[in-house]
């Protein structure tokens, strides 16, 4: 009889990780322009600061880390709200996240906001702000329906998805072109150079709000039963559901700021884990999370060569490589085992 | 000894009662079947028993404490409660559900001891579902799967069980099955169980005490033989029946209109 013990999970762990970290470093050797470890650490002819080191350094390597730290928030937040609302079709947008943050940065836009918080740019500062804003809206709402029943929850999620996305489609016809353009550019998912402070920032945040749910792993796993299930079991649900939600809202909060929307990455990392390793969310978390950073690394890799010297949005490229690819999975291993059920 | 004692109990839903002033008590060891018509209050008894939902007025004592002092984690070392079959959302294997059960017992790093995988195992085997420990919950057949959630309880290592119609979507093999093993828990490992059902004849043949439920204030409790006579089941379920005896074993059987008048329908 198999279960997970600390050994096959640590194990699991460091493999990921150094897979992860390989791939990071590929990564960052891939560009529009060509640099060589030798040229990067070794002297300019002329004594300056090699354009190499630059290059490295200053653009590709805070790249990379901006997309691990997305990849895995979304993951994360993903593998969260599937299973506090016991519905595989949750993502990291689903309690209306993307549209807060698209009204906020819109508004931002039309507004003519000139200001910036830590190198922020307004947009994204008031995306962060919708996005948080809107959860709580969403959270209070389905507060109101009963005792934070899931299916009022979801559906103050839908409803207020819909009323924003209605907002933000007012606001694009009667704004000029130009103003929501950028916008618009910015919710498909794009990275960004981001100064040191605001990437170490939120990689902090990032990495604390995966430790935290991860230490909720176990009781997350009871609530997969069920709400009564796991109080049943001793879970004390309301103070781990309040937790969970907050967090999971932060880590993707700040992965919209940084990024806009980027797609599928919360929805099917989590599925494609818990295909191959099962769904106890005390790998789930940590998996996922490596996972997505990792996919989300190669993704942008991907964006930044392939219509080189343009850029792709990068969740253009997550749709296109992670749907066949999750769809080959889901074939795979459904007919090993019924996966999910009604 | 009483284990659990309920004191006045009343629950309101908005403004509704759906349980008025019932007050009982359960000694250790003892199988008490809770029956009644449907909206009669028997599942909200068992929210209430379980702590799920709280009383409007009075109160429950289990092993002699306020069952509104426990914490959350120390009612789940008194009391492990099994619902209705369901098949769970994540594909879960049996040993991972049934090990969810330890949960209360975890240490603050996660995982689970020796102790915890032995009582596991024991519940098992105990519930004859370890051959497929490693299959998932969905695979399972209805009563297979009910095996499992029972194994799950016996798994928290409690001295109550409540069950909510634990045969309810069960063939026949199946109830006789559920309720083999409940009474097996009940006479070797000495449980407490309170066990919602609307099978009085199963539950006739295997309770020691009866809960009769008609209306939100009307009850009565007692052992099976003296509760579940023809009165009171006609008056309780507004049904005409028959009642007879097979050996030492009563039974009731509910007769509808064509039975009644003897007579099969009619185009």
């Amino acid at each position: 009889m198999s279960l997970l013990t600390p050994k096959k999970l640590a194990l699991r762990i460091l493999i990921a990780s150094l897979l992860l970290v390989a791939l990071m470093a590929i990564c960052s050797m891939i560009g529009t322009e060509d640099i060589s470890f030798k040229n990067i650490f070794g002297d300019h002819e002329n004594g300056g600061i090699n354009p190499d080191y630059k290059i490295y350094v200053h653009i590709r390597v805070p790249r990379i880390i901006l997309a691990a730290i997305i990849g895995a928030a979304l993951a994360c937040s993903g593998v969260v709200f599937q299973g506090l609302l016991r519905n595989p079709l949750a993502d990291p947008y689903i309690l209306g996240i993307s549209s807060g943050a698209g009204l906020g940065a819109i508004l931002a836009v039309v507004a003519g906001v000139n200001f910036t918080i830590l190198g922020h740019s307004p947009m994204a500062v008031f995306a962060f702000a919708g996005a948080l804003s809107t959860v709580w809206l969403v959270w209070f709402i389905g507060k109101l329906t009963g005792r934070m029943h899931v299916t009022g929850l979801l559906l103050a999620g839908v409803v207020v998805n819909a009323f924003f996305s209605a907002m933000i489609m007012f606001i694009t016809s009667v704004a000029k072109s130009d103003q929501v353009f950028s916008t618009i550019f910015w919710l498909m998912g794009n990275m960004s150079e981001q100064s040191f402070l605001v990437l170490w920032l939120s990689a902090g945040f990032v990495i604390a709000g995966i430790v935290c749910l991860f230490l909720l792993s176990g009781q997350l796993n009871a609530i997969s039963f069920g709400e009564i299930d796991a109080k049943n079991m001793g879970i004390n649900t309301a103070r781990t559901q309040t937790i969970a939600f907050a967090v999971a809202a932060l880590i993707t909060a700040i992965a919209v700021s940084l990024s806009g929307l980027i797609g599928f990455v919360g929805l099917i990392i989590p599925h494609a884990i818990r295909l191959i390793f099962g769904p106890d969310h005390r790998q789930l978390i940590p998996l996922s999370a490596i996972s997505a950073a990792a996919f989300l690394v190669a993704a942008d890799t991907l964006a930044r060569v392939v219509v080189a010297p343009a850029q792709l949005p990068v969740g253009v490229v997550t749709a296109i490589i992670g749907g066949p690819f999750f769809l080959v999975l889901l074939v795979k291993y459904s007919r090993k085992a019924g996966i999910w059920q009604s | 000894m009483a284990i659990v004692e309920v004191k006045d109990l009343s629950y309101k839903y908005d403004k509704t009662p759906v349980i008025e002033n019932i007050s009982f008590q359960v000694n250790k060891g003892t199988f008490l079947a809770v029956a009644g018509p449907n909206g009669a209050g028997k599942s909200t008894l068992l929210k209430l028993l379980s702590s799920i939902i709280a009383p409007t007025m009075g109160t429950i004592i289990i092993d002699s404490e306020n069952i509104a002092d426990y914490k959350s984690h120390q009612l789940a070392k008194k009391i492990a409660v099994v619902r209705q079959e369901f098949v769970p959302v994540f594909g879960f294997t049996v040993l991972e559900t049934v090990m969810m059960a330890r949960t209360p017992y975890f240490s603050s790093g996660g995982f689970e001891s020796k102790t915890d995988r032995q009582i596991v195992n024991d519940a098992l085997k105990a519930t004859e579902t370890e051959q497929f420990a490693n299959r998932q919950l969905a695979q399972l057949s209805g009563g297979e799967r009910q095996r499992v959630f029972i194994a799950r309880a016996l798994a928290q290592n409690t001295p109550i069980l409540l069950l909510d119609e634990p045969t309810s979507y069960l063939d026949l093999r199946h109830q006789v099955q559920i309720y083999d093993l409940l009474k097996m828990m009940q006479v070797e490992k000495g449980k407490t169980i309170i066990s919602v059902t609307h099978d009085i004849n199963l539950a006739g043949q295997y309770c020691d005490e009866v809960l009769l439920i008609s209306e939100q204030t009307d009850y009565i409790i007692g052992p099976p033989k003296n509760i579940f006579s023809v009165e009171n089941l006609e008056k309780t379920f507004q049904v005409s029946g028959f009642s007879g005896k097979i050996g030492t074993e009563s039974f009731f059987l509910p007769l509808g209109k064509f039975a009644r008048d003897n007579q099969p329908p009619t185009a």
